[in-house]
């Protein structure tokens, strides 16, 4: 048998690694936001509970503020941020309007089963400058529903309660097998919570809203037990090369 | 919350379907599930109006003709003479009791009380009871029986901050602890307010003279009790989301009312205590702010005409807010309620336009570094914070939610050890990981450092270049340099003697505050891009894999893309995965070594070796049908 010296070894196939599906989603989401022209802004995962509940119009009766609600640390003196919205607070004492910003990151519940985890993560926006208003909130949601979902999905509106926005709503989106699916919720942001950061609520408006970075991850790649992403097993990191 | 289709729908003239009442409760925002004929409700925190049946119905009045034609007693009713003290006026501003004496405890319910059990399928347990459980379910508002037999002395409320045992009706035991708002009688409790009521005091089948309280207690007081004592309690359901403080008078009339449809009695007393009155919210009418809180144009006839029928009550240019409606405080919170009316779907969009930020993304510099080590085969994990041991300067979590998560981490490292070890035990022999996180340490203040975390052990790499090669400190050394060439990162070497494995493949880690890195990791081009579609997950089995590795000889070297069409394509349900992990030009032979490793794992089963035999014996036989390939020594 002859032999052929320009025959080409094997294609090496580069040894390539995988961002991780929630930071990727995340980081998806944010580039999307930021092409809104949100501006991204960060804040710690150690929050006081004066920007996590109450400039946020989270009374001190309020459950999620309970110890089987929130992880607290050092004998109370502190906790771990149970969303990001304290991030937008931060911003608001620092900015003036008219501003609009995104943050993401971890968030800690006191939950921990199947579908519930103590660690998560959100992404959330706000808003505000002159005559924000509900229907100019719901044109932002569309756009941010369909750069997800693509603009053939069907989405509705449906009223909610968030003590820090009012109206508040909650965002379904519906499934290829017709079942609504929860997927953001947003609002206008609360007057109360405009004045506790120095903003004029009668100059000013503000819309708001956050997404759980997890139930879209899960939806997107049609993961069904959310626990799969944080078991660091390569099995599962490797499909999101 | 539970309510029937049926007990709705006979209070409305128009006869809604099942269906037109679930849209409408959806408009209204009151997210449920169908089960059959029953709507299992899930209110939001702030619509404790809403959890009965006259709650529901008040809001549905916006939308259909609705008739709340319950009965109740009318007549003048004696004054109850009571030995009783509120020492926790601000606890409980409110509270009114009924007593009752019957003829005859009913062996039969009628009519709404029948059917409130018949269609739940309820367990009955006692009359008063479940006159009182029915009553809770019709008008919202929770009350509590007392046997009047039990209940001579001096009945106190008050709030306790002592630890005492409390037996419920339940027969629950309990020790409460911190502070309680409790009712003693002769001081031995006998209520946990709001919660749950006594066995000492509680009605029996035989009661035939029963005392009812009916109170107002302020959410903050009950709020997490029925959690932090494990009690399934309605009533706190009701009182943590505030109920109408105005009803009392009413609903005792309307217990009077049930009763008497079922016997006869013989006497009756009641006694109320205010004391101090209700705040009466008003707003001013002003149409202007809520068209422009919505984005809506509607007409001040028609909002006015929304909020009568919701049950506000419209004073010249004022708008009386109703004392159930407990959430309505500003015209934020009348815009929503128009809103919810109109629908939220009906409201029209209008083009937003954010003004351009023109800000560059401050984490560049973070995926640069990211993007580095994915084209180096490095995978990004995501660890919890929480972890068991205390490290200097760790952060104790008050409220864990278990021992094992007692402290916050210190370092990313040890996560990603736990990390590497996991995928050890998967028979990974190939592991490169890496996160980038916040890590928290207290001391004065609480410092906050984002660290970058490297770990990697094993084979560098799965292809026949990095196959028998092995990660050690000197290759991630040189790595880096390609990113750092001018900083000497410092690797460490983990030791294995702790670790619970057998593997001796050096374990290499590198932990730094991402931000003390050099600027010149900007300058980094990636080769890696994202993927543009989102990939579709195959579920992972976690059961054991193994391996087998087969090498060829190829004369023909025509013969060698043929072989690796075939076995990189071959597909099975147990094949894996496979590379090529040894390849090698033999000129004076004039022959081509190749070697595939074919990964063999179930989804369903433990392989055995029959079962891999099989689908090994076919891999041979199909490469061994090209001409000019062998397998030596086969």
């Amino acid at each position: 048998m002859s032999v052929k010296k320009d025959i080409p070894p094997p294609v090496l196939i580069k040894d390539r690694g995988a961002l991780h599906p929630i930071n990727h989603m995340k980081d998806s989401i944010m580039e999307q936001l930021s092409s809104f022209g949100f501006e991204i802004v960060d804040g710690p995962e150690i929050e006081t509970e004066v920007f996590n509940f109450d400039m946020l119009n989270i009374k001190k009766s309020h459950p999620a503020r309970q110890m089987h609600d929130t992880f607290y640390i050092e004998n109370k003196s502190n906790l771990l941020r149970t969303h990001t919205s304290p991030v937008q607070i931060r911003g608001m004492l620092e900015k003036k309007p008219p501003l609009a910003f995104i943050s993401g990151g971890k968030v800690f519940r006191k939950d921990d089963d199947a579908t519930h985890l103590p660690m998560f993560h959100q992404v959330e926006g706000i808003y505000v400058d002159e005559n924000v208003n509900f229907s100019q909130l719901k044109d932002l949601i569309y756009k941010i529903i369909y750069s997800l979902f693509g603009a053939e999905i069907e989405l509705r509106f449906r009223p909610s309660y968030f003590p820090f926005t009012e109206p508040s709503a909650e965002v379904d989106i519906l499934s290829k097998e017709g079942k609504w699916l929860e997927i953001l919720g947003c609002g206008l942001v609360n007057p109360v919570v405009l004045e506790n950061c120095n903003i004029d609520s009668n100059k000013y408006s503000g819309l708001a809203f956050g997404l759980g970075i997890e139930r879209i991850a899960m939806l997107k790649h049609g993961v069904t037990d959310i626990r799969e992403f944080y078991k660091s097993n390569l099995d599962f990191l490797s499909q999101f090369k | 919350m539970k309510i029937a289709y049926s007990h709705l729908v006979t209070h409305i003239k128009e006869n809604p379907s099942i269906e037109e009442v679930s849209n409408s409760l959806f408009q209204l925002g009151h997210e449920h599930e169908v089960d059959g004929n029953i709507f299992d409700m899930e209110f939001t925190p702030n619509r404790g109006d809403c959890l009965s049946i006259n709650g529901l119905l008040r809001d549905l009045a916006v939308f259909y003709s609705v008739e709340l034609s319950h009965e109740i007693y009318t007549d003048k009713i004696d004054k109850l003479s009571l030995d009783f003290e509120n020492l926790s006026e601000s606890i409980c501003p409110q509270i009114a009791f009924l007593k009752l004496e019957i003829e005859q405890v009913p062996k039969v319910y009628k009519d709404s009380l029948d059917k409130y059990f018949s269609d739940f399928h309820l367990n009955k347990n006692n009359f008063f009871t479940d006159v009182s459980n029915y009553l809770s379910y019709e008008t919202g508002q929770p009350t509590h029986c007392y046997d009047a037999a039990k209940m001579s002395g001096k009945l106190l409320f008050h709030e306790i901050e002592k630890n005492v045992e409390f037996e419920t009706l339940l027969d629950k035991k309990i020790t409460l602890t911190g502070k309680n708002a409790v009712f003693s009688l002769n001081q031995d409790i006998i209520n946990l307010a709001g919660i749950v009521g006594g066995k000492d005091t509680s009605c029996s089948t035989d009661t035939k003279t029963v005392i009812i309280e009916c109170a107002f207690f302020q959410p903050e007081a009950i709020i997490g009790k029925s959690v932090k004592y494990d009690i399934q309690s309605e009533a706190s359901h009701k009182f943590e989301r505030s109920v109408d403080p105005e009803c009392h008078d009413k609903v005792l009339r309307r217990f009077i009312k049930l009763v008497s449809q079922h016997t006869s009695i013989k006497e009756m007393s009641i006694i109320s205590y205010k004391y101090k009155n209700n705040p009466v919210h008003k707003l001013p009418v002003n149409i202007q702010k809520i068209n422009k809180i919505i984005g809506t144009n509607i007409t001040e006839k028609k909002y006015l005409e929304y909020l009568s029928t919701l049950g506000f009550e419209i004073e010249e240019d004022l708008i009386k807010v109703p004392s159930f409606r407990s959430d309505i405080a500003t015209q934020n919170d009348l815009a929503e309620e128009v809103a919810r009316v109109v629908g939220y779907d009906n409201i029209p969009t209008s083009e937003i336009s954010i003004p351009r930020n023109e800000k560059t993304n401050h984490k560049d510099f973070e995926n640069k570094i990211r993007f580095f080590l994915l084209d180096h085969g490095f995978y990004e994990v995501i660890n919890t914070p929480f972890v068991s041991l205390p490290a200097k300067e760790a952060i104790k979590v008050d409220n864990p939610l278990d021992s094992n998560r007692e402290y916050l981490r210190t370092n990313i490292t040890n996560s990603l050890i736990d990390n590497l070890l996991f995928n050890e035990r998967r028979q990974k022999d190939s592991i490169k990981l890496f996160e980038i996180s916040d890590v928290y340490s207290s001391g004065k203040d609480i410092k906050k450092v984002r660290n970058l975390s490297i770990i990697a052990s094993g084979r560098l790499g799965e292809n026949y270049k990095d196959f028998s090669k092995k990660i050690n400190k000197k290759y991630l050394i040189k790595l880096f340099q390609k990113i750092l060439p001018n900083e000497a990162l410092d690797f460490k070497i983990v030791s294995r003697e702790l670790l619970d494995t057998k593997i001796k493949n050096e374990i290499v880690a590198l932990e730094l505050d991402i931000n003390s890195l050099s600027s010149e990791v900007l300058s980094y081009k990636e080769e890696s891009q994202l993927p543009e579609s989102y990939a579709q997950y195959s579920p992972i089995s976690d059961l054991p894999s193994s391996f087998k590795d087969i090498s060829y000889s190829i004369k023909d070297y025509s013969k060698t893309q043929e072989l690796q069409d075939l076995l990189l394509n071959y597909k099975s349900d147990i094949v894996k995965n496979v590379y090529i992990f040894d390849y090698f030009i033999n000129e004076k032979k004039e022959e081509i070594k190749i070697g595939f490793r074919f990964t063999f794992q179930s989804k369903k089963t433990t392989l055995n070796s029959a079962e891999i035999e099989f689908v090994y014996n076919d891999i041979v036989k199909k490469s061994l049908s090209i001409n000019g390939v062998l397998i030596p020594g086969l």
